[in-house]
């Protein structure tokens, strides 16, 4: 009979420490989730002001209220899958936060609209490093029909090297040109003619901060 | 330099300045469209677009190559430029981007009366469609004919309140005026289209001007309407006398080539009188160094080439030419020429003319006289159409005078007449007559009209109360009248 043994280091504090380090390994991971769920949400965005200036577009946006009843959250888009990547842009998008506190008053809706389009920009780049891949949570490309009898086609034959994003901008949030033909001499005075602020005004505002 | 030089060189500029309208082709060089990422479009757009996209493949434009982004794309510094599908665009193709290859039409159509059609009647809109109408008036009505001053906005959309809109004076975010789909319907671009009646109906319609109804009641558009199979509408070459002979169409008179007279794209080229006008005037057409164009009263001293008059927007141009009324009257009537005999056309001529001139003096004289004296003397306010003889002076030349005029022009006798000078008769004499004395009281209003119409030809049978006549039953059933 051949005796079998554990090696000499699994000693019982060993065994106490991995029980307990798995315990807690798996507690963090479902804070992860936890945290990554709950700061996913409309109501956690829009904690701060400013958020609840982007909240108002999205509400009357079709992601709100779909015919299907299908609501996407603010996280549902601008969140990755998975939870270390999920984590990662939380993590990311704390400098938000860190602009929220340090940066200029975004809170301020005239501040708001002329940081915007830079918003808009980067949110773009950032759906096209990921290849709209949280579109894609909800969106099968081969199973848009849409309203008209050649939407499909388009979807499948017209695509190749194109992911949601590069089509499909301004779905949710205040149209914002895209950056190649952005103007913004004529954004600020829209937005100056929209606030009644003098001309001019704008570019000092942005310059003040 | 001397007037009959100055002539001369017109005449030079009559006949050469454009190419004939149908033998326009385009002198680019073919690799000058036919941008490869172009073709990309189509796949996608006959799903998306099924119907403009379809039009175009039956187009002569498809036939040659020329694709979406040779008449669509944009500079990314465009007012207007959006970015669709990797490519810088522009939704808008303005007269400047089809004139990247029809230099010649381009040219023609800078300045004309159709390009200038916002310009012109830019500061009498706000009194008549701010205030009689609105600003959705504005953009449905006014704006789809004249043309409205599109707007981009900071996002980069066109203003809805200016876009769509093919008016043909349009003023576009590039900043040249005027809109070729006015006429030629995107995105076909058919010859045959443009060349029917059919193309102009859509302005020049209503009370104030039309001219596709007066064609269709004149000799010449029943015979259109009859013969349509042998107007060889499709043809490349499309001169009057030549390649058709069985009517001419607007397109023939105003802008067509005819025998020797080459085609143009400046519609009012042609055009002697003004004839939507409160008063005609023969007027001069007078070119500048830059293509653009103004119209003056013949009354006015014809400017010498070189010297400097003001344009339309006020600023200062340099003369290139100056066509006399005379000129003019003689480039419309070798049109005629192609079919009629000289004194038929000059008599013809001579029968409008007498129309125009006996609207002038009859009528278009004095109500504008006597309206301006009502204003100068007070017994009007200046805000327009703010008492009813002010409607009355505006529809009498605006509207019927307008009409007989365009009837006389173009040879319908209902247009002429009961379309157009009864209707300005009965408006003047039971209307705005009774209305002067209505707003400058009995004494006042007497003297005005004695001093402006009584004394003129053509009213004295107001001073005749007893010259009877049947026709409203006078002396009906009676043996005698005594």
């Amino acid at each position: 009979m051949t005796s079998w043994k554990l090696p000499v280091y699994i000693t019982r504090h060993f065994l106490y420490a991995l029980f307990l380090g798995g315990i807690a390994g798996i507690g963090f991971m479902v804070f992860l989730i936890e945290f990554d769920h709950l700061t996913s949400t409309e109501e956690f965005c829009t904690t701060c002001h400013s958020m609840e200036l982007a909240a108002e577009t999205y509400r009357q946006s079709t992601h709100y209220n779909p015919v299907s009843g299908v609501r996407a959250s603010c996280g549902d888009c601008h969140v990755s899958e998975g939870v270390f990547e999920a984590t990662w842009d939380h993590f990311m998008g704390s400098k938000d936060l860190f602009s929220q506190i340090f940066g200029p008053d975004y809170d301020d809706p005239v501040v708001n609209a002329l940081h915007l389009p830079d918003a808009a920009f980067s949110a773009r780049k950032w759906f096209e490093e990921r290849d709209s891949a949280t579109c894609m949570r909800c969106h099968t490309l081969n199973a848009i029909q849409g309203k008209r009898p050649d939407t499909n086609a388009i979807h499948v034959e017209e695509t190749e090297g194109k992911s949601c994003i590069h089509c499909h901008i301004n779905l949710v949030h205040r149209k914002v040109p895209d950056q190649k033909t952005f103007k913004r001499e004529k954004w600020n005075a829209m937005i100056e003619e929209e606030f009644g602020l003098e001309p001019g005004a704008a570019a000092r505002i942005l310059a003040e901060e | 330099m001397d007037q009959p030089l100055n002539r001369l060189l017109l005449f030079v500029i009559f006949l050469s300045v454009s190419l004939p309208i149908s033998a326009a082709k385009v002198s680019l060089s073919p690799d000058k469209w036919g941008d490869p990422a172009g073709k990309e479009c189509v796949s996608c757009h006959e799903k998306s677009s099924a119907g403009l996209t379809t039009q175009w493949k039956r187009s002569q434009h498809a036939e040659a190559g020329v694709n979406c982004l040779d008449c669509h794309k944009a500079d990314i510094d465009d007012a207007d430029a959006i970015t669709h599908e990797g490519a810088i665009i522009a939704t808008i193709v303005s007269p400047l981007d089809c004139g990247r290859c029809h230099t010649t039409e381009y040219e023609q159509q800078r300045g004309s009366v159709h390009s200038e059609a916002v310009t012109l009647i830019e500061n009498r809109l706000p009194a008549l469609a701010g205030h009689v109408g609105g600003a959705a008036i504005v953009a449905a009505g006014c704006d789809q004919c004249h043309g409205s001053t599109v707007r981009v906005r900071g996002d980069g959309t066109l203003d809805p309140a200016t876009w769509p809109n093919s008016g043909i004076g349009r003023i576009n975010p590039d900043g040249s005026k005027g809109s070729c789909s006015s006429c030629h319907g995107r995105h076909r671009f058919s010859k045959a289209q443009a060349r029917e009646p059919s193309a102009c109906v859509r302005c020049h319609s209503g009370p104030d001007s039309p001219d596709k109804a007066i064609y269709e009641a004149s000799k010449h558009g029943m015979l259109f309407e009859s013969q349509r199979e042998e107007m060889a509408l499709n043809s490349d070459s499309w001169v009057a006398g030549k390649d058709y002979v069985a009517a001419p169409t607007c397109v023939t008179c105003h802008m067509g080539a005819a025998g020797k007279l080459k085609a143009t794209h400046d519609v009012g080229m042609r055009n002697m009188w003004s004839l939507n006008t409160p008063v005609s005037q023969k007027q001069q057409l007078v070119v500048f160094e830059d293509g653009e164009k103004i119209e003056l009263p013949e009354s006015m001293p014809s400017p010498r080439r070189g010297s400097e008059i003001s344009k339309m927007d006020g600023t200062m141009g340099k003369v290139k030419a100056a066509a006399t009324p005379a000129r003019r009257r003689q480039a419309m009537s070798m049109v005629c020429l192609e079919c009629h005999s000289k004194p038929f056309t000059n008599s013809f001529m001579n029968q409008f003319d007498a129309v125009v001139n006996l609207y002038n003096e009859k009528f278009g004289q004095p109500a504008e006289n006597i309206m301006q004296q009502l204003y100068s003397e007070g017994l009007l306010t200046p805000t327009p159409f703010d008492e009813p003889i002010e409607f009355t002076y505006w529809e009498l030349w605006h509207d019927e005078g307008a009409r007989a005029r365009h009837g006389a022009s173009m040879a319908s006798p209902n247009h002429t007449w009961w379309e157009g000078m009864y209707l300005v008769g009965r408006n003047f004499y039971s209307r705005f007559l009774p209305q002067i004395l209505e707003v400058a009281g009995k004494e006042r209003g007497e003297q005005i009209i004695s001093s402006h119409v009584l004394s003129r030809e053509g009213h004295e049978w107001l001073k005749h109360p007893n010259k009877k006549n049947p026709i409203l039953g006078y002396g009906k059933g009676r043996l005698s009248d005594d």
